[in-house]
């Protein structure tokens, strides 16, 4: 059984971008992992889970 | 039959537990829409069809007549389908441990996954694999004469694997499937599939057993690639992953089973047919 990724969802304090991470990206990304891709500021964490509907509106950051 | 060396298992994941129409209106949820999937998937190559089922809410669930359903539809629409059938003892996080074999004795599949340890579940809940259940399982199994697909989320249940193949509870040669980038399970990349494969040699012993990987989400084609490499074989499907690549939903699991085949082939191997696979995994039909 798998249940496809795990995503934390994030908005940006500064700029409002909405973007997602995907949680085995941890390790790969480090300290950069929860950051806004555009302003690098650290995002606002919203929840996590399986992909959600409106998923599409969240950036995904590799 | 040509050399079996240069051929590699396609497995197609087509429902799972979890994606539901709303994450992707093509993933088939009801009986007839997986039985139709079972036979694209293996017109494109899928030589084993692990299969999961859901409630008439969509959510997972281990209804043995829902799995009886689906496998009658199967024969009575497509009797020219020989795929391996591969039914999940893992569908639904809260079933009973007899809930999740009772398919397994009325049905007698070929395969049946056998997850090989515990787990958090998404980070809301758990995913119970007690040792009295895997010893159970792996008694079932051999009384059924089913193989099990051994599903290793991390490196830890190929240990686990070794310990009941000690302990005779599993007899060999084993098939694993390792699991990557789930949440709290190993993360999908080369390096550590890499360290996965090396992990069960070490384990179990090179060439005492067989193996195929997958990768969900953004590691899926690298986890893909890189299985085909190592020699391993591949799994695919909308169980593991609704997208198609990055934005763009799977338009149907027969085009993810598509793209595997071409990969396969574009690489110099052959995706093995089902009675190849048999053969590769030492069934007995
Ligand atoms: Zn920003």
């Amino acid at each position: 059984m798998s249940w496809g990724p795990n995503f934390m969802y994030y908005h940006c304090p500064s700029c409002g971008k909405k973007f997602k991470f995907q949680q085995d990206m941890i390790p790969e990304l480090g300290d950069d992992f929860g950051r806004c891709p555009d302003c690098g500021e650290m995002g606002v964490f919203e929840h996590d889970g399986a992909r959600t509907l409106d998923d599409n509106e969240y950036f995904e950051v590799e | 039959m040509s050399d079996l060396k240069n051929k590699r298992i396609i497995t197609a994941a087509l429902t799972g537990a979890w994606p539901k129409k709303e994450n992707n209106p093509n993933v088939p949820m009801t009986p007839s829409e997986i039985a139709d999937d079972v036979y694209a998937a293996w017109k494109e190559g899928a030589a084993i069809a692990h299969l999961h089922m859901r409630d008439d809410e969509g959510n997972g669930t281990m209804d043995h007549l829902k799995f009886a359903e689906t496998l009658r539809l199967i024969k009575e629409r497509y009797p020219e389908c020989d795929i391996i059938l591969n039914l999940t003892t893992s569908g639904d996080i809260y079933a009973t441990d007899d809930t999740r074999v009772l398919h397994v004795k009325e049905l007698k599949p070929e395969m049946a996954s056998y997850d090989c340890g515990s787990m958090n579940w998404l980070n809301f809940g758990l995913f119970l694999n007690s040792p009295k259940f895997l010893e159970d399982c792996g008694r079932i199994f051999k009384e059924n004469n089913v193989k099990p697909e051994i599903e290793c989320f991390d490196p830890g249940m190929i240990g686990n694997a070794a310990y009941y193949l000690k302990k005779g509870v599993l007899e060999g040669p084993l098939h694993f499937q390792f699991c990557m980038g789930c949440a709290n399970g190993i993360p999908g990349s080369l390096k550590n599939l890499l360290f996965m494969k090396e992990t069960a040699d070490q384990l179990i012993g090179k060439g005492n057993y067989t193996w195929s990987a997958f990768g969900v989400g953004h590691s899926a084609m690298e986890v893909m690639y890189a299985a085909i490499a190592l020699g391993g074989s591949i799994r695919v499907g909308m169980e593991d992953n609704v997208m198609y690549s990055k934005g763009v939903l799977a338009e149907s699991n027969a085009q993810l089973i598509a793209r595997a085949a071409r990969v396969i082939r574009e690489y110099g191997c052959e995706p093995a047919t089902p009675d190849e696979a048999r053969q590769i995994l030492g069934l007995k039909k």
